[in-house]
């Protein structure tokens, strides 16, 4: 199937989120809404999003990839990144990606804390299904882990002739400001099991404590992937994300199930 | 108020950018500022920095672009048979038209972190549009002065023995092949040629060195020491923002070039009202 030039556009309330659409060539047969995750997550998996929705298009399937406010090339500043206008921005996509493919039945897709996103918000988007890469499933943990990585990029000698003051990197995760609200919001949020369809594409290394069954339930599908994804390594930080796996298992399974 | 538009643009309509557009239409002659990729991240920049520059400048009234070169980010290949040089100076101007076109301005300054300085630095040797320049990390070659200033302090310390035996093995460690920011520079007596002949068809050009490129530039007057009387020269002009990292992580960093950036801007391209573009 002929691939079509991603069509870029602006929706929601003021034209305030970028989105690319993914057109067929022909009627879709199905649709996917992807999800980014936040931070430099997201400008590390930008490369491999693109690649994964191009090769969705030509399998007929029709994709969203958008930024929620405060992020990418969406309005607002880093800093007014917000949770709960993730959630809101994520079903306000899922009606822009209806609108253009003229599916009703969507499947989400995303990666760490846009699998997050995701699941937090794919009822109130009505998503049929899902598909997660290495989600985030508790918040208060991953806070954890992002202060102790931002502490250590702080006094990370590759970076800084000298360690930087607690000051200068307060309130801030991996080159990102993080507002109280944001913080909180994450701190507090944990996956619970959803009434659709999940499956989690697993690439974190053997040595990451991740038990997806323990919150999403029995019923979650996982397929390991067998190459590990760098995420949360600090050496790796401005690496892009690059995954033929993710793409080959994720077109597989949707080559059948879509 | 501006307004961002995301647009699809180019020769083969491959390319990817987001123009921001100041409310007020830009008087003739004005600059608007393209800002070219840094390495291999997409057209937002390292966390998000030429999201942070171009609004900011917007702010002052400067028309602007950040987009993805020709097969990076969001955009495609032309389908050309060129060398690489030759479709960043199209992409590049193919971006000029896009900007002039809403814009309404004639002349451009360029600003590219990294790869993106030795970019704009090709777009700027033989394009008549490019008025200016911002380099970060540019261009800089080793002297005499950075061998003395980098090694006579490691004689007797042992912390920066320990700090420089602390880089060297983790840099053996992440040596896989794919360093994002990874550039070769072209030979010193080339660079002071072209750039001597930006600064005589009136270009105004500005460095800016970040903490970051220690194992090349060390300090501010290492600038006079690579390219000797063109330094003196009222057009040209260098910083060095000590501390730093290379691609300005920190919030506190990031607003410190922010505010060089506009500064530089504001004292070279003023616009005809005496405060913006």
């Amino acid at each position: 199937m002929r691939l079509e030039p991603a069509q870029p556009c602006q929706f929601g309330t003021g034209g305030d989120l970028f989105g690319l659409y993914h057109a067929t060539s022909g009627s879709a047969r199905s649709a996917v809404l992807m999800c980014p995750p936040l931070g430099q997550d997201m400008i590390r998996s930008h490369r491999v999003y693109r690649q994964l929705a191009d090769a969705l298009a030509q399998q007929g399937i029709a994709v969203l990839r958008f930024d929620y406010y405060g992020s990418g090339d969406s309005a607002g500043d880093s800093a007014e990144l917000d949770w709960a206008r993730c959630r809101t921005d994520m079903v306000t996509a899922a009606g822009e990606l209806r609108a253009r493919s003229g599916c009703t039945r969507l499947i989400g897709f995303g990666a760490r804390l846009g699998g997050s996103i995701a699941l937090n918000a794919a009822t109130a988007a009505r998503l049929s299904e899902l598909l997660l890469w290495d989600p985030v499933l508790d918040g208060s943990q991953y806070v954890v882990a992002l202060d102790a990585l931002q502490d250590a990029l702080r006094a990370d000698p590759m970076r800084f002739g000298e360690p930087r003051t607690y000051e200068d990197a307060a309130g801030q995760w991996l080159g990102f400001p993080v507002g109280a609200g944001l913080r909180r919001q994450l701190d507090t949020w944990r996956a619970e099991p959803l009434p659709m369809p999940v499956r989690v594409f697993d690439s974190l290394p053997p040595t990451a404590a991740h038990d997806w069954n323990l919150l999403l339930g029995d019923a979650v599908n996982v397929t390991e992937l067998p190459t590990a994804a760098s995420w949360d390594e600090l050496d790796r930080l401005e690496h892009a994300i690059l995954s033929p796996d993710l793409i080959r298992a994720v077109g597989d399974y949707l080559r059948v199930a879509a | 108020m501006t307004k961002e538009r995301v647009l699809r643009f180019g020769r083969a309509q491959h390319l990817i950018g987001v123009a921001g557009l100041p409310a007020a239409p830009a008087p003739t002659g004005s600059v608007g500022i393209i800002v070219l990729n840094a390495g291999m991240v997409y057209r937002v920049g390292p966390f998000r920095l030429h999201v942070e520059i171009t609004r900011r400048l917007n702010a002052c009234g400067y028309p602007t672009l950040r987009f993805d070169l020709s097969t990076l980010g969001d955009s495609g290949a032309s389908n050309e048979s060129q060398s690489r040089a030759q479709q960043i100076r199209a992409d590049v101007a193919d971006a000029m038209s896009l900007l002039a076109s809403h814009a309404g301005c004639t002349r451009f300054v360029l600003l590219g972190l990294c790869s993106g300085a030795q970019n704009a630095h090709i777009v700027a040797v033989d394009e008549p549009r490019v008025a200016g320049a911002i380099f970060l990390d540019g261009y800089a070659y080793r002297t005499l002065g950075f061998h003395l200033r980098h090694y006579l302090p490691r004689l007797h310390s042992a912390a920066l023995w320990h700090r420089f035996i602390s880089r060297k093995l983790q840099a053996a460690a992440n040596q896989r092949g794919d360093d994002v920011f990874a550039v070769s520079f072209p030979p010193r007596d080339q660079v002071r040629r072209e750039l001597t002949d930006m600064l005589d068809r009136g270009l105004r050009l500005h460095f800016i060195y970040s903490g970051g490129v220690t194992r090349y530039f060390n300090h501010p007057r290492q600038f006079r020491e690579c390219f000797g009387r063109l330094a003196s020269r009222p057009e040209i002009s260098a910083c060095q923002f000590e501390g730093t990292d290379h691609t300005y992580a920190l919030q506190v960093d990031r607003q410190r070039l922010l505010q060089e950036v506009e500064g530089w801007l504001q004292r070279n391209f003023p616009t005809s009202d005496g405060s913006t573009a």
